[in-house]
């Protein structure tokens, strides 16, 4: 669960990348972070995760506020940045091995959980080998793997989904699946409209810093009393200034 | 040619970003360049004096032209060296030629681009050792504007031919081990090889020379002998020399003109060899220098059970940080061999005079000798500060990391723990540093154990006063936007604070020690209460507001 209460953050003190955001990510469910380039979806993640501070505005992840209970808080999530180009000169199984020891993730436990990852993601081969000599891909593979060895009850993704082969998109699909469905929460921001139509339980839309719908697909349709497609409504909402 | 001046501009401002990256720190800029200035005019000063004593004593003989033939062929030497270092960095570790090659730019406009960027450091390093020489010449031979013209002239021309030179042996090695598996540690191998013969040159002039104690009239014999010992040397390795001297000393004839021609014909040679060496070799050792090798192998299952034993989060942090450290060329280069070289360099003096044995047996009995017992602890202690301070670990913890910091301040380590791990991998460079000085010196020099035990009791805070003030001044300003992994070490000006810093500590504490005339115990105490109370100081000080430093970072 993550609640963002009148959330402002503006860089050099000029435009509002995000505009007294309210936004409350339930348990159990898939919650679309939908949104054209630059709307704000990376800056309103960075905060959430604690890498910015907001201006104003208070967020909670399972209730844990992340300015004042920072490492209780940083303990309920895994986040995988929109870029993956990051610990290119571990292994992919020293990584692993970091952020299990970073999670403190028991031995057996994380060994099942490598094991049953890699199996999934079919990197069982390139473990050994340097995340350098990886593709974009299966660098981002490994990231999505250093967070779900610990299974967070919050898992937050930043453009997940672009540069995935459809097999490994299907196969991540699957998981956030899995994940909302024991309960836990899943918090994702994408640009892709027909990913989220068929993926999430609820979006939000942002734009220039600000919510301009949060809600189920079919109350969107309700809301604006057309039966137009995801994408049809999303570049009516988005037309505008 | 627009656009090589064009790329060069990038290519420069890339480099130069830590100078100018935020907006209003012009005058910061200008501070640092006063403080490198203010750095090298002792040095030039010592060149100055020493080249006119030369000059007094050859002029006697009317030998005096030697002097710059012996000027241009040194700054050759020093240009050829260096020119090893600059080319490896602009040529290879700066990782900007795969951004370059897809944009319509000629192959040869990238290569002349690159040299005019190592050209320009090189004119920067020439300066500093060939302008003291040439001035002071002319104002004791009374040049008129001719000679100043004219040394100009072979001045602007002299970095060509020994940078040449440089990157021919640099492509070279470059093209024919960019094969096979092995590539990366070949390659760190090949320039520790490089380095090892520059070092073994060093040691071979000075045996050269050795005896002589390199003091002005014993090089004066030497020069007034002709074509032997040092200066023939230097000059059968750099020919062109001789000609840029008769320039000079012929400046007001039609034979200096000449002389002058021929100068810029080789260089011009030089550069012509450049660009048709470097468009057959450049672009196919620079390939692929990013890319890594991959087994694409299964781990075994004994492997894999001790690849993923549980460690505590700072451990794991630490390791992180030294895995990375020996993995990236370019840290290696930086942080990781200086600390293993430092201390050797020290040897090259020792094992190349002759009478180094006589001066060392005086120096031990120096040691042992009453009252000179806590200075030369003190010296021992400066000499550990300062080789910290030069080994840019610590000052460069934050700045390395990247725009990975901020994945790890999303990580639910408590930042004291990940400050703690970013302390370890400098501080134990430096204490293997000094172990092997210690080892060194022990060797030669008949030490007594007191002293070496108390040379490591105090060497241990001092080399954690400067790796802590290191961190704390890379928590202040690092410098985390960086393109490629070259450019977080060594286009980045903090290491030049550290060292500062380092050599400031090092001269108060001698100061210190002079004026006290404290016995070896009372001065081992002294400095190990003086740098514990310090380094606890800082600790806390580490502790209490790195967090909010760490927190202040954003991207
Ligand atoms: N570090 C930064 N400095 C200045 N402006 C930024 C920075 N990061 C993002 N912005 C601006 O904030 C706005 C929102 O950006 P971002 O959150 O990255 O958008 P999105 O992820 O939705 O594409 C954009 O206008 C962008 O230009
Ligand atoms: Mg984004």
């Amino acid at each position: 669960m993550i609640q963002l209460r009148g959330v402002t953050k503006s860089y050099n003190g000029t435009i509002k990348a995000v505009d007294q955001l309210n936004l409350d990510v339930p348990k159990g469910e898939i919650f679309g972070f939908l949104g054209p380039n630059g709307a704000g979806k990376t800056t309103t993640i960075k905060m959430v995760t604690g890498i910015i501070r907001p201006d104003a505005g208070e967020i909670t992840i399972n209730g844990k506020n992340i300015a004042t209970d920072t490492l209780e808080a940083k303990r309920q999530f895994g986040y995988v940045p929109d870029s993956p180009d990051l610990f290119l000169r571990l292994k992919g199984l020293e990584y692993l091995r970091f952020m299990a020891d970073i999670y403190e993730v028991p031995q057996q436990l994380r060994k099942e959980r490598i094991q049953q990852l890699a199996k999934r993601f079919d990197m069982s081969d390139a473990l050994g080998d340097t995340i350098q000599s990886y593709s974009h891909g299966m660098r981002q593979k490994i990231m999505i793997m250093g967070v779900l060895v610990h299974h967070p009850e919050v898992w937050i993704l930043d453009e997940p989904l672009t540069g995935l082969d459809p097999k490994s998109s299907f196969t991540l699909k699957e998981m956030m699946r899995e994940h909302a469905d024991s309960g836990r929460t899943v918090f994702f921001s994408t640009h892709v409209l027909e990913v989220a139509e068929k993926l999430c339980d609820r979006v939000a839309i942002i734009n220039k810093g600000k919510i301009l719908f949060c809600g189920t697909f079919p109350e969107m349709q309700q809301h604006f009393q057309s039966n137009h497609s995801l994408e049809s409504l999303f570049l009516e909402l988005t037309k505008h200034e | 040619m627009n656009k090589v001046l064009l790329l060069t501009k990038i290519m420069l401002k890339n480099a130069g970003s830590s100078l100018g990256s935020k907006k209003g720190s012009g005058w910061k800029t200008l501070l640092i360049l006063l403080a490198i200035g203010v750095g090298l005019i002792p040095l030039m000063a010592a060149l100055v004096v020493f080249v006119a004593g030369l000059y007094d004593g050859l002029a006697q003989i009317g030998q005096e032209g030697a002097l710059l033939g012996l000027g241009i062929a040194g700054t050759s030497l020093a240009i050829f060296l260096l020119g090893i270092v600059y080319v490896l960095s602009v040529f290879y570790f700066s990782q900007d030629v795969e951004h370059f090659l897809p944009m319509p730019i000629a192959p040869g406009e990238i290569l002349g681009a690159k040299f005019l960027v190592a050209l320009l450091y090189e004119y920067l390093t020439a300066l500093t050792m060939i302008a003291p020489i040439f001035i002071t010449y002319g104002v004791k031979s009374g040049g008129g504007f001719l000679y100043y013209l004219f040394a100009l002239l072979v001045f602007v021309a002299l970095p060509v031919i020994p940078l040449t030179l440089a990157i021919l042996l640099v492509m070279v090695f470059m093209r024919y081990t960019n094969i096979g598996k092995y590539k990366d540690r070949f390659r760190l191998l090949g320039g520790l090889i490089a380095i090892a013969g520059g070092l073994g040159f060093q040691a071979f002039v000075q045996r050269q020379t050795s005896g002589t104690d390199s003091s002005v009239e014993q090089l004066q014999q030497m020069i007034a002998a002709g074509e032997q010992g040092l200066l023939g040397i230097v000059t059968k390795l750099f020919p062109a020399s001789k000609l840029g001297a008769l320039a000079i000393l012929e400046s007001s004839t039609w034979s200096g003109f000449a002389n002058l021609l021929g100068f810029f014909a080789i260089a011009v040679a030089g550069l012509l060899l450049f660009l048709w060496v470097g468009n057959r070799l450049y672009f196919s050792g620079v390939m692929g220098i990013s890319e890594s090798r991959a087994k694409r192998k299964k781990i075994d299952e004994a492997a894999f059970q001790k690849g993923i034993r549980p460690r505590s989060m700072w451990l794991a942090y630490a390791d992180k940080e030294w895995k990375v450290l020996w993995r990236t060329p370019a840290f290696f280069m930086n942080c990781a061999l200086s600390s293993i070289f430092f201390p050797l360099f020290g040897l090259v003096p020792l094992l190349s005079r002759q009478d180094s044995a006589e001066l060392l047996a005086s120096l031990s009995g120096w040691l042992q000798g009453g009252h000179m017992g806590g200075i030369s602890l003190v010296v021992a202690f400066s000499a550990f500060v300062v080789m910290a301070s030069t080994n840019s670990t610590s000052i460069t913890a934050i700045t390395r990391e990247g725009q990975g910091i901020f994945l790890s301040k999303t990580l639910p380590i408590p930042a004291g723990q990940l400050l703690v791990a970013k302390l370890i991998p400098g501080t134990l460079l430096s204490v293997i540093s000094m172990a092997l000085l210690v080892a060194e010196a022990a060797w030669f020099i008949q030490l007594p154990s007191l002293f070496i035990i108390l040379a490591v009791v105090v060497g241990i805070p001092g080399i954690l006063f400067v790796n802590l003030l290191g961190l704390i001044l890379d928590l202040q300003m690092p410098k985390l936007e960086w393109g490629s992994e070259q450019e977080a070490v060594k286009q980045n000006l903090n290491p030049l604070f550290s060292m500062l810093m380092g050599m400031v500590t090092a001269a108060l504490c001698i100061v210190l020690a002079f004026s006290l005339e404290a016995s070896l115990l009372q001065m081992g105490v002294g400095l190990f209460v003086l740098f514990v109370l310090a380094d606890l100081f800082l600790f806390r000080l580490l502790l209490r507001k790195g967090p909010s430093w760490l927190e202040k970072m954003e991207g």
